[in-house]
């Protein structure tokens, strides 16, 4: 399994490399000046042009891309356009944590609820429960997750406000000391949380429900069943354990949906995430940090898919690599 | 047996959790940890703080490189300022304020400028040479005097072409810049730490001088080590050391920025709020919610179809408008593009080249309609780009052109253009059909584009609507790609249409639509070469007159900016120079006690 692991790490770094590449060129053909903004009114014309030649972007487009291989290659992605010129690793290293937060909270909540919901809805099949689950799950994995971030916010923010809209704490938090510090953290990131986990968990559910009927009318089963094991134990033990085998796989390839998701929720509740530096990258046309992003969700989707990989062969004897 | 096996599965249950809440409580405390300077505040923080949320974050707390409003807005408060200038509301003319002197005289109750770091000044009769007396009893936050030199050094970072400072064309007058680079030497001297003398190489109205010598200085002694190359990139941009009323407390990049009241501040004193808070909040609905429940106090631009949701709010919220800036319009194209970027060649538009057309154009579209839907009574008719609150110089004989959809269709048919068999016009075979542009996110443009869209086909013009990101829309309306587009244009105090209407399309980078007028030209040079402005005033209303005359755009609506303000505020007094104007004047009504 090492070799294998060993040799698809050796494929990822071209394959990301050719991702970064093409974003390079791609990004400099679209529509759009990074010294847009310099331009308007009462601006002198000279001024987008010295923020051009600050930003090397009057040089050939070969001598540019060799520039920011060289660069690249000895680690430097370059300092950033649109934020105070800050190298964009220091921006990516102050958005990263927070992002991760949502990703890895967003993703036991997502397992925690698709699990539960599946195990039920399966161990009671075509129940008032099941039904009135499955309706509830395919209503909530259809539901626009910007949509529905806003309704949370409306209802729970603002009609009944239990819950802060946005932040990630509190004015005057410092003073809270550091446990009601994390505290506060927590309470701004429930809503988040819930509108990225609720429509993936809806999704697992889904998986975990036709994993579980598949599984529950093995023979295994019915032996365990006849051997005279509580349906508790039958359940837990015998049916959910193989069960989850294929639902484990989703874990690694989830990690980039994730991330997507968190780029409209940041935006919406203003946490200064990788989404969010994503979305404004873009829109400022601030090349360094937008190819610097691509890097990081490039290597997490190539990372993702492998550890899916990895997860089916540990979890399931059966697959060899 | 049963018992046994639900006690294992609890305390593995237990366990599981406990490391899973210790594990979150690790991911909150590693995010947590990149937080700011902010102290202890405690849990009343609320009570003495003013929360102004903004769509984006400062970029540089610098005034020589900062670009963005926000960053304005807080620099503003940080540094301190040569005069200090106040909008009239009764001439709409800018003055300007030094503590013993006025550029003009105050028309209503005015207070002492007392946050002006020049006391007086002198302009000399052939207006070529400014020269301030400065205070002596102003000092930066770390007790260092505020000197003349301070000036000269800020004025040397503000003209340098590496630093690329966006106020560069303040310097445009002084002399030397007549060849390409200020000459310093000569154009900027500090004979004391209280005489400043600013030379131009062209003689300059005063008001003008006093404007484009008013820039914010730095201290010298604290920059003077950062190389020009190193200039934007410098950690001093994120520790700013200035004397105004407020300093920098936290800045949470992208999240927060906290300045608080600097006790030492005479220029002119203390803020009355012990701290304002700068919260980025990007998404409009968020900021509505949390000024519906109290949680922020300042939200800027609130859409008029939200303000009976406003008055309904939990928290008290009063609708707040300064004067009228912005309008928008539909840019008709004045001449063919594809001839002029393939040749170099002017030629009429096939469609909008005459003013005829445009005249009609401008009828056939029912502006009030647009108006009365979605600006209800924060919308003005607009006839061209001086704005009514500019009392001194706008037209008010101007009668502007009703929505009268008959006699739009008369005047197109006297220009050629009759009915086809599918009903759009035609001339010499060339249907009456163009793609109108406008850029994505504005839902008040989204409004009046279908309105507009409905009025043409009215009168027989098939318009079809498009929609762009904004940065592909203004790069296409720089390198004049578009035919029909709707826009928006965030007006100046002082007047300057050179750059919108100038003939010569080469030098007139916004003259979008190709519009070319020698006589509108001329007015604009005349007006320019008088020295008091208010003897500018005849050319400026014949100004108006030919922009209505020859519609090159069709001047939709001034929109009247509307700001959502928490009833705890007191004090406020918004102006058209600025919302947050005199916000160190501003108290909050439960921290009244706590204010110094």
């Amino acid at each position: 399994m090492l070799t294998y692991i060993f040799k698809r790490l050796l494929i990822a770094v071209p394959l990301i490399f050719g991702v970064l590449t093409l974003t390079f060129f791609i990004i400099r053909l679209a529509p759009g000046d990074p010294a847009a903004f310099f331009i308007q009114p009462g601006i002198s014309p000279n001024v987008a042009m010295q923020i051009r030649e600050q930003y090397g972007l009057n040089e050939a487009l070969p001598v540019q891309y060799l520039k920011w291989l060289m660069n690249v290659l000895q680690g430097d992605f370059g300092r950033s356009f649109s934020r105070a010129q800050q190298p964009v690793i220091d921006v990516i290293a102050g958005a990263l944590p927070i992002t991760v937060t949502i990703a890895v909270l967003t993703l036991i909540a997502n397992f925690m609820l698709g699990i539960i919901i599946g195990v039920v809805s399966a161990v009671r099949q075509n129940s008032f429960l099941d039904r009135f689950m499955t309706v509830g799950a395919l209503f909530f994995y259809s539901m626009p997750e910007f949509w529905f971030a806003l309704m949370m916010i409306i209802l729970f923010a603002l009609k009944i406000p239990i819950f802060p809209a946005s932040g990630l704490n509190e004015i005057g938090a410092e003073g809270f000391g550091p446990f009601g510090f994390a505290m506060d953290r927590l309470w701004h990131l429930v809503l988040p949380v819930t509108v990225l986990s609720i429509n993936g968990a809806a999704g697992i559910a889904r998986y975990v429900r036709g994993s579980m009927l598949e599984v529950i009318r093995q023979d295994y089963i019915r032996t365990a069943r006849a051997k005279g094991l509580p349906e508790r134990v039958v359940i837990m033990r015998h049916a959910l354990r193989n069960a989850l085998l294929p639902v484990i796989t989703l874990m690694g390839s989830s990690l980039p949906f994730i991330f997507s998701g968190a780029l409209f929720i940041e935006v919406i509740f203003a946490f200064p995430g990788m989404g969010r530096v994503t979305v404004e990258a873009i829109f400022a046309r601030d090349y360094p940090l937008i190819i610097a992003n691509t890097f990081i969700s490039g290597t997490l989707i190539v990372f993702g898919n492998l550890l899916a990989d990895v997860l089916y062969a540990v979890v399931d004897p059966r697959i060899k690599l | 047996m049963m018992n046994e096996l639900r006690g294992r599965l609890f305390s593995e249950g237990c366990r599981v959790s406990l490391r899973l809440a210790a594990f979150c409580f690790l991911l909150l405390s590693v995010t947590g940890c990149g937080g700011g300077r902010g102290g202890a505040s405690g849990p009343s923080a609320m009570d003495s703080t003013l929360v102004i949320t903004s769509l984006g974050d400062a970029d540089y707390l610098n005034p020589v490189i900062g670009a963005t409003v926000t960053s304005s807005n807080i620099f503003g408060l940080i540094y301190p300022s040569l005069l200090q200038s106040s909008f009239d509301t009764t001439t709409g003319l800018l003055n300007y304020e030094a503590l013993e002197k006025r550029l003009r005289k105050a028309t209503g109750a005015s207070k002492k400028p007392e946050a002006a770091l020049a006391r007086s000044w002198t302009f000399s009769p052939d207006h070529r040479t400014l020269t301030y007396r400065i205070r002596s009893d102003a000092f930066w936050d770390d007790g260092m005097p505020i000197v003349a030199e301070d000036f000269r050094f800020s004025y040397m970072l503000y003209g340098n072409p590496i630093i690329a400072s966006p106020r560069q064309q303040y310097l445009a007058e002084l002399v030397g810049a007549e060849n390409g680079a200020v000459d310093f030497q000569r154009a900027i001297t500090a004979p004391d730490d209280t005489t400043l003398v600013f030379r131009f190489h062209k003689p300059v109205p005063e008001y003008l001088a006093l404007f484009h010598t008013s820039l914010t200085p730095l201290p010298a002694h604290y920059w003077k080590d950062v190389e020009p190359e190193e200039f934007r990139q410098s950690s001093l941009n994120q520790n700013p050391l200035g004397a105004g009323p407020y300093r920098l407390k936290s800045w949470k990049q992208q999240q927060e920025l906290v300045l608080e009241s600097s006790a030492r501040c005479n220029l002119p004193k203390p803020g009355n709020i012990p701290m304002i808070s700068f919260r980025v909040v990007p998404d409009y609905t968020v900021r509505l919610a949390q000024l519906q429940t109290g949680a922020v106090d300042v939200v800027e631009n609130i859409k008029p179809q939200d303000f009976e949701g406003l008055q309904r709010a939990a928290a008290p919220v009063e609708i707040k408008t300064v004067g009228l800036r912005v309008y928008d319009y539909v840019g008709w194209s004045n001449i063919d593009r594809d001839e002029y970027r393939k040749s170099g060649r002017i030629q009429p538009h096939p469609l909008f080249g005459s003013a005829k057309v445009r005249r009609a154009l401008t009828m056939a579209i029912d502006r009030q309609s647009i108006m009365d839907g979605y600006l209800k009574e924060y919308g003005e008719l607009c006839s061209s780009d001086i704005s009514p609150s500019l009392k001194w110089a706008y037209n008010n004989t101007i009668v502007p052109y009703a929505f009268n959809a008959r006699k739009a269709s008369d005047m197109l048919r006297e220009e050629g253009w009759v009915p086809g068999p599918d009903g759009i016009l035609q001339k010499a075979g060339r249907k009456f059909s163009f793609s109108l542009y406008t850029n994505a996110g504005n839902e008040r443009r989204n409004y009046a584009s279908v309105i507009i869209q409905q009025n043409l086909r009215a009168v027989g013009i098939l318009c079809r609507l498009e929609v762009q990101e904004s940065n592909v829309f203004f790069e296409n309306l720089q390198s004049r790609r578009l035919d029909a587009w709707m826009a928006g244009w965030s007006i100046g105090l002082e007047i300057d249409p050179m750059d919108v209407w100038g003939s010569d399309l080469e030098t007139s980078r916004f003259n979008f639509t190709g519009y070319r007028n020698p006589d509108l030209d001329h007015l604009c040079m005349l007006a320019k070469k008088k020295m008091d402005p208010l003897e500018a005033k005849p050319y400026w209303l014949e100004y108006q007159e030919l922009l209505h005359r020859d519609q090159p755009v069709t001047f939709l609506y001034w929109i009247r900016e509307t700001q959502g303000f928490n009833g705890r505020i007191q004090g406020e007094e918004l102006n058209i120079s600025g919302v947050f104007y005199n916000i160190d004047d501003w108290t909050l009504r439960p921290s009244a006690t706590l204010a110094p």
